[in-house]
């Protein structure tokens, strides 16, 4: 079995995996990181999103060794360990921006990834439109909309810790 | 007002383990020494199962055991049940067919199992299901609810497809309204199937304890209490203070997660054959084929009003599609679910409601987001909608003229 190294939130991992092993068994089954989600298997739910070398992807259509040398970064890797929670994670919560959670570690994600973009000023037809490759079964997205809209904006008012690079 | 009293705003206390990762959800569980399944799938709509080869599958690595529908019914395990028992007109009880957790004679919709493979990890579980080799012999299929009575017969219990022919209210009154009616709004409408997704796929994990003769099962269910009462009395898998059910947290379920499902009863059965645990988690595809649908009702509806656009009666015939087998409330959610609601927000005396309840070749079908009750909206909402226009009334001014009003 080939092994594969990476960083992932800031630590120096290695594993053995088969070829096929996608980056988010690596994730969930190697490294216990359980907050990436498997949601669907055609890649259109979002749930896998992470930031591979400070982009959002798919975790569910990367395979593990594709990462290689790669900077990972996923939900639990955004906030400090025992420090305050990123703008963007408090946005969520303050807006209730989620109900069931399950689809909320990969909004997270790709919602940075769009202030990455799109700046920190964004506007509800931009955020919805961006949102295209995340899908949400319980909230109907009005709030998840909000909840991105402030957390882009707190983003923005200095000491915002962008996703780990 | 004040931070805690009436009208304040209260944060949810959850939120904090969703946000940063740190869910626990079914499929997070580990247990040491925890085996997986897969299971094997019919790809027929209705096939009989002639023999089922696992010898291939047996030498693959990794793989602990694999089991199928006749080795459930050696162990004597018993069938899944539809919980709420409906009449027909006529008395008789609704026809309930047999509903195993692996099927062993025959199948009777694209998806339903036929054998579980367990093995040391989920890919060697994927690569011996794929050896599995199960002899079909495939049969006509029926899967359109309008011609369902028509159709092959599903199952030996159920004459037509037909599982009860109910009925409610009083269709002597409702016929003599009629009679009265300046206008008579007629309508045919079909409230389409869907699937719930939610987009935590379904998850059962399950575990024995050889040492208490004690079982335990995470499970990604709406309503740990009934699945135990439902495992340990109906099913029979162990009696009800032996069978712990947790549900952690639990991503969505909008009704799909209420029922209790064939997996949960085989990684039940497969943990303590095994003796290691044994989760399943559903792929995406194995979820459209499995979880219950929701919706899959024919109907005619016709509202009868007098010269002013007030309500006079409604009479409904409605064919409600249950899929290949009954699931647990499914007979409940196009009766008492349903009819009940079809007066709406509206003052109708008289209303005369008939459902037929058939089997097909489909994904069992039951309470989905609003359980029979959003169907029963669509129909009254529909048949205002077009007796306005048919009356040249203003929609909205044919609904308040029908209100219900204070006493």
């Amino acid at each position: 079995m080939p092994a594969v190294s990476m960083t992932v939130n800031g630590k120096a991992v290695t594993g053995d995996v088969e070829a096929r092993t996608l980056l988010v068994q690596f994730l969930r089954e190697n490294l216990r990181l359980t907050g990436t989600h498997v949601g669907c298997d055609t890649s259109q739910c979002g749930a896998c999103v992470v930031h591979i070398d400070g982009i959002a992807a798919k975790s569910c259509t990367t395979l593990a060794l594709q990462c290689e040398g790669a900077k990972v970064t996923t939900i639990e890797g955004l906030a400090e360990p025992n420090g305050p929670l990123h703008p963007m994670q408090e946005a969520f919560r303050e807006n209730h921006g989620l109900q069931c959670g399950f689809c909320t570690p990969g909004m997270i994600m790709a919602a940075l990834d769009i202030v990455r973009r799109r700046g920190n000023d964004l506007d509800e037809h931009t955020i919805r439109e961006q949102l295209d490759g995340n899908i949400c079964r319980c909230t109907g997205y009005h709030n998840i909309v909000k909840a991105i809209a402030a957390g882009a904006k707190a983003m923005a008012k200095g000491g915002a810790r962008q996703a780990a690079e | 007002m004040s931070a805690t009293g009436i009208g304040a705003a209260v944060r949810r206390k959850e939120d904090l383990r969703f946000i940063t990762g740190k869910g626990k959800y079914t499929d997070d569980v580990v247990r040491p020494g925890e085996t997986r399944a897969v299971f094997v799938r019919s790809p027929h709509a209705h096939a009989k199962i002639n023999s089922i080869d696992v010898s291939a599958a047996r030498k693959m690595p990794g793989v602990v055991d694999v089991l199928t529908g006749k080795d459930l019914a050696t162990d004597k395990i018993g069938n899944l049940i539809c919980g709420w028992m409906i009449h027909s007109k006529d008395g008789t009880p609704m026809k309930m067919a047999p509903h195993p957790a692996l099927a062993a004679d025959k199948v009777c919709h694209v998806g339903d199992a036929v054998a579980v493979v367990i093995a040391e990890t989920q890919a060697q579980a994927r690569d011996a299901a794929e050896k599995v080799k199960v002899d079909y012999q495939v049969m006509p299929a029926v899967v359109d609810p309008g011609k369902a009575k028509s159709g092959p017969q599903v199952h030996d219990v159920a004459p037509k497809n037909t599982i009860y022919e109910w009925s409610l209210g009083d269709a002597k009154a409702v016929d003599a309204a009629f009679v009265l009616a300046k206008h008579v709004t007629k309508l045919d409408i079909v409230n389409n199937r869907l699937v719930p997704n939610a987009i935590e796929p379904r998850v059962a994990l399950a575990e024995y304890d050889a040492g208490t003769d004690q079982l335990t099962l995470w499970n990604t269910t709406q309503n740990p209490h009934v699945s135990r009462l439902v495992i340990a009395a109906f099913v029979g898998m162990a009696p009800e203070h032996k069978l712990r059910v947790i549900a952690p947290d639990v991503g969505g379920g909008f009704g799909s997660k209420i029922f209790i499902y064939p997996e949960e009863v085989v990684c039940l059965w497969a943990a303590r054959k095994v003796g290691r645990p044994v989760k399943w988690t559903a792929d995406r595809s194995e979820s459209f084929v499995t979880d219950a649908h929701g919706r899959d009702h024919v109907t005619h509806a016709e509202l009868a009003l007098d010269a002013s656009g007030k309500m006079l009666a409604m009479r409904v015939k409605t064919i409600a599609n249950l899929g290949a087998y009954m699931s647990t409330f499914s007979s409940s959610v196009p009766t008492y679910l349903y009819a009940t609601l079809l007066s709406g927000q509206y003052d109708i005396p008289q209303i005369y409601c008939e459902v037929d309840a058939v089997y097909t070749n489909t994904v069992p079908v039951d309470a989905y987001r609003g359980a029979g009750r959003p169907e029963a909206t669509f129909v009254v909402e529909r048949l205002v909608e077009v007796a306005a226009r048919q009356m040249d009334i203003d929609p909205a001014d044919l609904r308040k003229r029908n209100f219900i009003k204070r006493q």
